[in-house]
């Protein structure tokens, strides 16, 4: 311990150690890049225009409401027409002034003209406001080109990245979600640490069983409603089963303080880490494209349910490190004081040795990610799970498989999804050698 | 050891049981009728036939055999208010519909007289024929009559099947009218009266409290899991005796199935793993052995971005360039041979060399990977190893470098790559989907795919079945041999 500089911080010392790292600062900043592509993605690439003007008029389409209706006025107050946002055709309006997106296209809008496989530099072909069919202008040119229905490809790769990202957020937001509290649950823990009344113990075990019926089993046919409503009003249902099984646990954990039998009240150990750990190695031994790819075969397609899906069976490495964190926190001296000093175990775990074990969590964190990643766009480039009408990155792809000389629909989308996991395992490499200079290789 | 080996095979008995389990509940959750599906592909199809009552029989015996009609496991958990016979009710949207009313009403009785009747309504509109009302009454038409008797079927039908109040009052309205415009329907008048009074009986006498209180059955071996994992002996063998069950596809016992496509996906895997591994531990030998010097940091580089490379990319890149009549038309396009020059007679040598130039692509696609991947994994175990003692003793004594290394290094940092192997059990049964996929290649990844694609749901329940078993087994070898090559484990 040379340094006894006052200020010195560990956040301080790690962010330093992963500058020097120049390759992953630079993945850092293209990580930044495509979160801000993400974000702006209808405005970059919109076949509405971002801002027209229009019969004296001043419309601002790609920001509106896509199903929003207007109707025109010209200005003497003649009516002229009545403008449905998203299925007119903005190019053949008589605009008097107009401001595009960078790339006037959206990603599943089919331009006819280009249809079969438009080349990025071949002929492409454009129907002008007159009506007539001419050379395309280079503001509309498809400068990725297209793939065999017409639909853009530079603006599938902008609105892919949307969804790349969010499989990685969504899916890993869960698996964190699971892996944090039942790594941190097992490490600190242990088998024996966890006692209580023997009692307490049934009546947790007899709660949760009881609360699983009532959550799930008594309300299963509202859940299946809500579900077949929209999947926001069957999360909503989702979360108050939850909270429902908390309810009863609790309530039954209430009221094992009445038997005051010395009998009943004798402390047992809860081996906690034993089913956290046989957990674990069970989902290890499936191999998990198949287990995915087995689940999607009886669910419905959507990208939502594909998440959670690889959220729900990607914990273990996260509750793995966890786990081995916590073995090591808790004979730590804050921990002890924490525990000495009377506070719950929620809050020693959750306030005091979580901060301290989030380092190596957050490295197996971002190789989750690339792996989630891969994983989706592996899944929509089979075409499986994923509904055929979203476009991805590993659909694009899929058609480029179908049709190789396409090479742009080939070369474009599998870039996209290389540059994107080699930023996260770059980014979580460095950062691994930052954090614990012990694991550096 | 043998107490280590014994703890470890213990352990993994139960997990061999929790996978079946897994494997078990996705598959009861499969949407559709299994026997439906199956005797679709059987080809006894057709609306005329459907309604026979051969078709009928056949499919009532496909159902015993595939014991639907048993319970689901050994033991269930329902609410009082359900029935434990509930199960025996073959068709599966009567059962799902009864289960509902129960759960609305907690009357399993009114359910169940509710049903009975409408059995007996469906009994009674069966006997109606059209033919002989028709020539009884010379004023009818026989379309028209045979329409409205339809209707009336089809409205029997759909009450079977759904429990949602509006549409039963509506199917209700328009069951009653078709019996007060039509006189020859009035045999069915009684029936349909005891059905409506039976179904204001059953919600007249809600004990909704019912279900609110959990009860438990017990059914015993007579279920359908212990008759898909064990068989009953007869007709069905379980799954541990290698009776996978039948392929909705073309009706094919699924263990003949996949006995016919396992060798290819083996064979390519077993190849793509022996070379990965002849390229990655010399590769990772010398960058440990010059560790960070300027050629171990480019070939970190070069491994780094190899297994960045989603390997579905690399395969239509590959294609892209190298079976590409625009590019380089080097290799066929897809398949594993060609189909008009192949001759089953040949030699296993002439068969290979036929084969050759079809397999390189994917092996090369199948072997980058993981050689990334071990490469890595032997770079980091020797450079652990070399800063061991033992090494240093080996050098202090004169030994040779090559000596140090190759002799007392490498056998124990080879520890660490024995786990991988573990892993090629289940690429063979699995085979790797994608791969397969992109090059046409005839294996089990293909068989999987198109399972997916047909919802074929058996033949994806025993791959993934067998790729957890074969998983399990392939890590608890790994680890047996572990223990042999290491023995401090088997003292922790």
């Amino acid at each position: 311990m040379q340094n006894t500089n006052e200020n010195f911080s560990f956040k301080k010392y790690a962010w330093a150690q992963f500058k020097k790292n120049k390759i992953a600062l630079v993945c850092l900043y293209l990580l930044f890049a495509l979160v801000i592509l993400a974000f702006f993605a209808p405005y970059i690439a919109n076949e509405r225009p971002l801002y027209a003007e229009y019969e004296g008029n001043t419309l601002y389409p790609a920001f509106a409401n896509e199903t929003r209706t207007d109707s025109i006025y010209n200005t003497e107050g003649e009516f002229v027409q009545v403008l449905q946002y998203d299925i007119a055709d903005w190019r053949q309006l008589d605009l008097e002034s107009v401001v595009w997106a960078p790339i006037p296209y959206s990603p599943g809008g089919m331009d006819r003209y280009n249809r079969d496989y438009a080349s990025p530099s071949g002929e492409q072909r454009f129907k002008n406001s007159e009506g007539e069919i001419v050379d395309i202008p280079s503001k509309f040119r498809h400068k990725l080109g297209t793939d065999g229905i017409g639909r853009d490809l530079a603006s599938g790769l902008i609105h892919g990245t949307r969804i790349s990202l969010m499989v990685g957020l969504v899916s890993m937001g869960i698996a964190s979600l699971i892996g944090i509290i039942l790594g941190a649950m097992a490490g600190f823990f242990g088998d024996t640490k966890l006692k209580m009344p023997r009692i307490k113990y049934w009546l947790t075990l007899f709660g949760a069983f009881m609360g699983l019926f009532y959550a799930f089993g008594q309300r299963k046919y509202v859940l299946a409603e809500a579900f077949g409503e929209s999947i926001s009003s069957g999360m909503l249902q989702m979360f108050i089963s939850f909270v429902l099984i908390f309810v009863i646990i609790y309530f039954f954990r209430q009221i094992s303080k009445l038997f005051q039998f010395r009998f009943l009240q004798k402390e047992t150990n809860v081996p906690i880490d034993t089913f956290v750990s046989r957990g674990i190695e069970l989902l290890n031994s499936i191999p998990r494209l198949l287990l995915i790819i087995t689940i999607t075969a009886v669910v419905d397609r959507s990208i939502w349910i594909i998440m959670i899906i690889i959220g729900v069976t990607g914990w273990t490495g996260i509750a793995r490190f966890t786990r081995a964190e916590f073995l090591r926190i808790r004979s730590l001296e804050f921990v002890q004081a924490a525990e000495s000093l009377g506070f719950s175990s929620v809050r020693t775990i959750f306030k005091h040795a979580l901060p301290n074990a989030l380092a190596p969590v957050f490295v197996s964190i971002a190789f989750g990610i690339a792996s989630a990643i891969l994983i989706e766009s592996g899944l929509s480039f089979l075409g499986i799970g994923v509904p055929d009408d979203v476009v991805t990155w590993g659909s694009l792809l899929n058609l480029g498989r179908q049709n190789l000389e396409a090479w742009w629909l080939i070369i474009y989308p599998g870039m996209a999804i290389f540059l994107t996991i080699t930023i996260y395992n770059m980014i979580a490499e460095a950062s691994r050698d930052a954090l614990d200079p012990r694991l550096k290789s | 050891m043998f107490k280590y080996a014994l703890k470890r095979v213990l352990t993994f008995i139960p997990m061999l049981i929790a996978i079946s389990l897994i494997a078990f509940i996705i598959s009861i959750n499969a949407p559709g009728d299994p026997v439906e599906r199956l005797s679709k592909a059987a080809g006894n199809e057709g609306s005329a036939e459907q309604q026979s009552g051969a078709s009928k029989k056949i499919k009532q015996e496909l159902r015993k055999k595939l014991g639907l009609d048993l319970p689901i496991f050994y033991l269930s958990i329902t609410d009082l208010a359900s029935s434990d016979t509930l199960h025996r009710i073959q068709d599966k949207y009567h059962k799902a519909n009864l289960e509902e009313l129960t759960h609305k009403s907690g009357n399993w009785k009114g359910v169940s007289d509710y049903y009975s009747s409408l059995l007996k309504l469906q009994k009674s509109h069966l006997k109606i024929n059209a033919k002989k009302i028709v020539s009884n009454d010379s004023t009818l038409d026989l379309n028209t009559v045979n329409e409205a008797a339809n209707q009336f079927g089809f409205e029997i039908g759909s009450l079977l099947e759904t429990s949602v109040e509006e549409l039963v009052a509506d199917k209700f309205k328009k069951m009653n009218n078709l019996v007060a415009d039509n006189t020859y329907l009035s045999l069915l008048k009684a029936p349909l009266l005891d059905v409506q009074t039976k179904r204001s009986d059953l919600f007249a006498n809600t004990k909704k409290w019912k279900t609110y209180i959990p009860a438990v059955n017990f059914y015993g071996a007579k279920n359908q899991y212990h008759l898909w994992l064990f068989g009953n002996g007869k007709e069905r063998q379980g799954l541990i005796r290698g009776d996978f069950g039948i392929s909705y596809i073309d009706s094919q016992p699924i263990q003949d199935k996949i006995w016919q496509k396992v060798g290819i996906s083996f064979s390519l895997s077993l190849i793509a793993i022996f070379l990965s591994y002849l390229i990655s531990i010399p590769i990772g030998i010398y960058s440990a052995y010059k560790k960070d010097s300027a050629a171990d940091k480019g070939m970190s580089l070069i491994l780094f971005i190899l297994y960045s490379m989603p390997s579905f990319f690399v395969g239509t890149l590959l294609l892209l360039q190298f079976a590409n009549p625009d590019n380089l038309s080097w290799f066929p396009v897809s398949g594993i041979q060609d189909p008009t020059l192949f001759d089953p007679d040949w030699s296993f040598w002439e068969k290979s060399k036929h084969r050759m130039p079809f397999l390189i692509l994917p092996i090369i696609t199948y072997t980058y990977g993981s050689f990334a991947f071990l490469s890595r994994i032997m770079r980091v175990g020797m450079i652990d190893v070399v800063s061991q003692d033992y090494i240093r003793t080996a050098r202090a004594k004169g030994l040779g470098e090559s000596k140090v290394i190759l002799k007392h290094a490498l056998r124990n940092s080879l520890l660490p790559v024995i786990t991988v192997f573990a892993a090629i059990f289940p690429m063979a049964i699995g085979g790797s989907i994608i791969i397969e996929v992109i090059f046409s290649i005839p294996g089990m990844g293909v068989e999987v795919y198109n399972a997916i694609l047909n919802y074929d749901y058996p033949m994806i329940i025993t791959v993934f079945t067998l790729s957890g078993f074969l998983t399990m087994i392939g890590y608890l070898v790994a680890d047996l041999l572990y223990a042999v090559v290491d023995p401090r484990i088997s003292y922790k």
